[in-house]
């Protein structure tokens, strides 16, 4: 029999808890003792580690919400066949406890809505629609994670998992990577916001020594392929199946806007691989952005548009010359271009809004992590680096907008060589 | 071409549907009499018979003494010979009085005897509660009558199908049983002229929509559309349809609809529980439209208690526009 | 002698049971004219039906009735019920569906019962009490409780199989009941000559081997004198007995109705034999009352209605969430 991975009770008051990352994935090997997967109540996260030595096999999605005590993944001895998830017994007598119906209820109610568990051991919760779209395809419902009430697996999520394995399909490699010629030490990876490109480190790049530097691109930015999918989770997983790809022993991070908010999701999920963190006005610290920066960003289709929003993302806007608005125009002439990154922003900042939350993922790093941010940023708010718990570094920086790594890359350097 | 007089002609009510269709039925076939009680010179307790008995005397509207199981025995007697008996109860609870002629009788005759008789009897129910007449005169018991194969039981939610499905029953060669809900007398609708019938099995579709399937009989019919106004102002389309007969049941409309939306309510004043609902939610799980189901499927039906008296309460127990405008929007909106 | 020249009632009741009675035929009229004006303002639901110009059949039915008996009533119940002693209060609240009516507002006026006085409820099915009259009366052989058991039903009642089926069963049986039928000549608009193949229908006593008598039912007197012996009869162990009290009802079957079937004239003659004027008459003739008591009784029972209808009109509603207590044992309060 496979061993059975629990949602954990870690919380007096604990109901559930959602599944953060996944430190394996399915079918890879664990020991006992290995960390497996981080989780979020609503007041801690934590690591959980392996119940038993073997394969992992059906973990729930991540992202996913589980009762306690309900399982979210197997472990199968070496050579255990694997068809399907073990069934199981309900581990409280309650869920079966139904109301006899047509009992005429005490209190007169007659269209009330039924209720049930959460889960079954063993079971899950699908439309017959979302089912007979899996059986179509040949793959086991369980895998994927229901976003309906109680969790229950919808067509639309059979859809979304469909296009993200589709779009996982066609780039293995999925995003853009260039490396520095040469350098020694530990590798600093970069990765860029949103509607920019690597080309954006330059400055500091010129700044940061002897470094190898790896440059991550964000699907549909600069040299990568548009992806279907483009939500935070999706945009995430890429990033990590990227770095992933990398093999790297060590790295340090550094991250810009919605490049930041990646790179702390990836530092979230892989601890034991990153040396230091440094996020550059970073997303995912609370929910204002400026949509409307954002949108007029999107929405120009010739330099004359583009060029007054480019300067609203620094404090001295001379430095947004004529030239470099034509070049930054010539990188999203592709209507194919623009159309992906207004889908990934529709996804990603809906009205205005910040669909994604990393406090929690902050509060868990435990590398060196610091935060910079320009005190005239109109994109993001500074102050939303106040909601970094204490061990994190803050530099603010005084005359500087939303791109610090331009507007002052020495300074950035500075701050970041001292810590590396 | 129709004159001008054809076409000018204004609503009736469902009450005058009804009296229109038997004036058409007796006037066209001297084999057709009515039975009931007080329907003739008093008009019947709902006035559907009206002046009927001025136009065709004593011998062809019949007052029968209060003796329903008496009455509707008789009327089924005179079928299986050669009449065709309309009968008309005076609520449609006091059908329990006549159970025996109904249940036994007529559905069972034509098989018992294999094949020898038909029953060609008609029989009308008011039904329904709203009239703050309690508990054994607001009843909704077709469910009951639909549970008898031999039977056919229909709902008419319109003036118009009033009308056509009462022809239908009239030419029909077994006995129908028709259920007049009473808060329906009163609505009135365009009746085409003349004789046409409704034919007896086929719901109609009454809204087109893609979100949900509503699936509703008599006036829960009105209150469905009219909700389903609402809901198309809040985005939510519903696809409306007016089960008219629920025996026989008309199994393709509905599946279709479900395949389409994915998604189902049945809304009917019948008691909640072994309700019309409950048919035809295992209509639908037990066919193929199950595979297109994308949330569990919602019942509004009357509440498990005999209809109250107080009027807040006998509106608390029957589904209202409002209950079918939240239990929409929750089943859509994935709440449920 | 002129002691045999008396009525029955004059002969067989104290001065002060007279008086009551009276007082209660006055309560029952002031009672349902003012049920009336209430439905006429929209403060009832549904229908009623008033026993307008019957008040000596209810009241002189129950006139040898003891605490432990019972009656069966009717949808035109109101005056069996009052003749029984009920609460006024209650019966309004009931009619206004309060929680504090007879049924919890559940039932209306077409439902009210007294358990407590005996009374096991009018009935909205004709012919409902016939059979539940008979279980009553078996009990009370059976239990040995010396209950009589009074049913009260109309004309139209008598065509049900249930009528039939009833009267067998307390023949066979000899069960302690007493079958009242209030003949108001009509079942809604069917006269009881087209309804009914027997002239009067005490006669169908016969087919059941039971005593049967028709009384002139607006005469207190007649009435009280017909039921009573049959009362004794069945408290004797002797068996059933058919009474019919010829009556009229004043007023329309329901409110809705519009008299088509009858005329104003004989509506105009049953009139003038008004059952109260004639017991009031009755009563003054033999020394019993006075002429000038009339306003008095008329006063206390308008002040006592006046009581009921605020009682009625400032008690709660029952709670909606409520609505399905009462459905199977152990679900709400009693
Ligand atoms: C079984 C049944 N059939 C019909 C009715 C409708 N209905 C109510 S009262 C009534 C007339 C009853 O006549 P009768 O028994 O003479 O009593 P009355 O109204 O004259 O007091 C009728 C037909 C009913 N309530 N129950
Ligand atoms: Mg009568």
């Amino acid at each position: 029999m496979p061993v059975e991975v629990i949602m954990p009770k870690v919380d007096m008051d604990m109901a559930s808890g959602k599944i953060l990352a996944w430190h394996v994935s399915a079918g890879d090997e664990v020991s006992k003792g290995d960390p497996l997967f981080d989780i979020e109540t609503d007041k801690a996260a934590m690591e959980v580690e392996s119940p038993g030595d073997g394969i992992l096999r059906f973990p729930v999605d991540e992202g996913a919400v589980v009762q306690i005590g309900r399982p979210v993944g197997w472990i199968y001895a070496d050579g255990e066949v694997a068809s399907d998830p073990p069934g199981g017994i309900p581990s409280s007598k309650d869920e079966f406890r139904q109301s006899v119906p047509g009992e005429a209820t005490a209190d007169g109610s007659r269209n009330n809505i039924s209720s049930g568990p959460d889960n079954i051991s063993g079971k899950f919760r699908a439309s017959p629609l979302a089912r007979s779209l899996a059986r179509a395809d040949g793959f086991e419902i369980a895998t994927i994670v229901g976003t309906g009430p109680r969790g229950r697996i919808e067509a639309k999520d059979v859809r979304n998992y469909q296009a993200r394995r589709e779009s996982e399909a066609d780039t293995s490699d999925a995003l853009a990577v260039s490396e520095s010629a040469s350098g020694t030490g530990t590798p600093i990876i970069l990765l860029h916001g949103f509607a920019s490109d690597a080309k954006s480190w330059t400055r500091l790049e010129s700044n940061l020594g002897q470094r190898p530097l790896v440059r991550m691109e964000l699907p549909g930015h600069g040299r990568s392929q548009i992806l279907k999918a483009v939500g935070f989770p999706d945009l995430a997983a890429t990033v990590r199946q990227t770095f992933d790809g990398l093999n790297l022993d060590k790295a340090h991070l550094i991250g810009h806007s919605l490049g930041g908010a990646l790179l702390l999701d990836l530092a979230n999920a892989r601890p034991d691989l990153v040396a230091s963190l440094t996020l550059i006005a970073p997303a995912g610290l609370g929910p204002e952005i400026n949509g409307e920066l954002l949108a007029g960003i999107l929405r120009a289709t010739r330099s004359e548009s583009l060029g007054p929003w480019l300067k609203k993302l620094v404090a001295d806007e001379s430095l947004v010359t004529e030239s470099y608005v034509q070049a930054a125009m010539r990188d999203r002439m592709e209507q194919s271009t623009r159309a992906a990154q207004e889908a990934m922003a529709d996804a990603l900042f809906p009205d205005g809004v910040q669909a994604f939350d990393l406090r929690a993922a902050l509060a868990r790093v435990e590398v060196p992590t610091r935060i910079l941010w320009g005190k005239q940023d109109r994109m993001i708010q500074w102050n939303h680096a106040l909601r970094a718990p204490g061990r994190v570094a803050i530099h603010l920086l005084d005359g500087i907008g939303h791109m610090p790594q331009i507007e002052a890359p020495e300074e950035v350097a500075r701050i970041i060589e001292a810590n590396l | 071409m129709s004159g001008r007089s054809e076409r000018v002609r204004g609503k009736l009510s469902y009450a005058e549907a009804i009296r229109e269709a038997l004036d058409i039925a007796m006037d066209r076939d001297e084999r057709v009499v009515l039975m009931g009680e007080d329907i003739g010179v008093y008009g019947g307790a709902f006035q559907v018979t009206g002046d009927l008995f001025g136009k065709y005397g004593p011998e062809r509207v019949i007052d029968t003494p209060i003796s329903e199981l008496g009455g509707a025995g008789v009327a089924i007697g005179a079928a299986m010979t050669g009449l065709r008996p309309v009968f008309e109860f005076q609520f449609s609870d006091f059908a329990a009085l006549a159970m025996e002629q109904i249940v036994n009788q007529a559905a069972k005759l034509r098989y018992m005897l294999g094949g020898a008789v038909s029953v060609p009897v008609v029989m009308r129910f008011p039904a329904g509660s709203g009239t703050g007449a309690a508990a054994q005169h607001s009843q909704s018991i077709e469910a009951w009558l639909g549970h008898v194969p031999g039977l056919k039981v229909v709902q008419p939610s319109t003036p118009e199908d009033a009308k056509g499905l009462l022809l239908s029953a009239i030419e029909d060669p077994d006995p129908v049983m028709i259920f007049e809900h009473k808060l329906l007398y009163k609505t009135k609708g365009h009746v085409p002229r003349g004789h046409y019938e409704t034919p007896i099995g086929e719901a109609a579709l009454r809204r087109i929509g893609h979100s949900l399937t509503i699936v509703a009989t008599s006036i829960m019919a009105r209150k469905s559309l009219s909700a389903a106004e609402e809901l198309a102002r809040q985005g939510i389309h519903a696809d409306v349809i007016d089960l008219r007969s629920i025996r026989p049941i008309d199994r393709e409309t509905v599946l279709a609809s479900v395949r389409k939306t994915g998604r189902l309510m049945c809304v009917y004043e019948g008691v909640k529980t072994l309700g019309i609902g409950a048919e035809i939610s295992a209509m639908v799980a037990e066919s193929d439209a199950f595979d297109f189901l994308e949330a569990p499927i919602v019942r509004l039906g009357g509440a498990e208690c005999p209809i109250p008296y107080n009027p807040e309460l006998e509106k608390s127990v029957v589904p209202q526009e409002p209950d079918i405008l939240e239990a929409a929007r929750n089943l859509v909106q994935g709440r449920i | 002698m002129a002691s045999s020249n008396m009525p029955y009632a004059v002969r067989a009741y104290e001065r002060r049971r007279l008086a009551d009675a009276l007082r209660k035929m006055i309560l029952i009229r002031k009672f349902e004219e003012a049920a009336e004006a209430s439905y006429m303002r929209g403060l009832i639901h549904g229908t009623m039906h008033l026993s307008i110009g019957q008040e000596a059949s209810a009241v002189g039915s129950c006139m040898s009735l003891e605490e432990r008996d019972k009656i069966t009533s009717t949808h035109r119940g109101h005056g069996h019920c009052l003749a029984r002693g009920a609460d006024l209060g209650r019966m309004f609240a009931e009619f206004f569906g309060k929680e504090t009516g007879y049924c919890r507002g559940r039932g209306g006026s077409m439902h009210i019962a007294d358990v407590e006085r005996g009374n096991l409820g009018a009935n909205g099915i004709v012919g409902g009490g016939l059979p539940i009259a008979v279980g009553s009366a078996l009990s009370a052989k059976r239990l040995g409780t010396g209950a009589v058991t009074v049913c009260f039903f109309g004309d139209g009642a008598n065509n049900e199989g249930a009528f039939h089926e009833s009267l067998n069963m307390a023949a066979i049986w000899k069960l302690p009941v007493v079958f009242v039928c209030e003949n108001n000549l009509y079942g809604m608009s069917m006269s009881t000559d087209r309804s009914t193949a027997v002239g009067n229908i005490s006669e169908r006593a016969a087919a059941y081997s039971m005593p049967g008598a028709t009384v002139d039912g607006n005469d207190f007197s007649a009435v009280a004198e017909a039921v009573d012996a049959a009362v004794a009869r069945a408290r004797a162990g002797e068996g059933p007995s058919l009474v019919e009290n010829m009556t009229y009802r004043l007023r329309g079957h329901s409110r809705s109705d519009r008299n088509r079937y009858r005329t104003k004239q004989e509506i105009d003659d049953w009139a003038k034999r008004d059952p109260i004027t004639r017991l009031f008459g009755m009563l003054v003739s033999h020394g019993v009352m006075a002429e000038g008591d009339m306003a008095e009784l008329d006063g206390d029972a308008a002040r006592k209605i006046d009581d009921a209808l605020a009682f009625a009109a400032s008690s709660p509603d029952p709670k909606v969430e409520e609505a399905a207590f009462y459905v199977y044992a152990g679900s709400g309060a009693r």
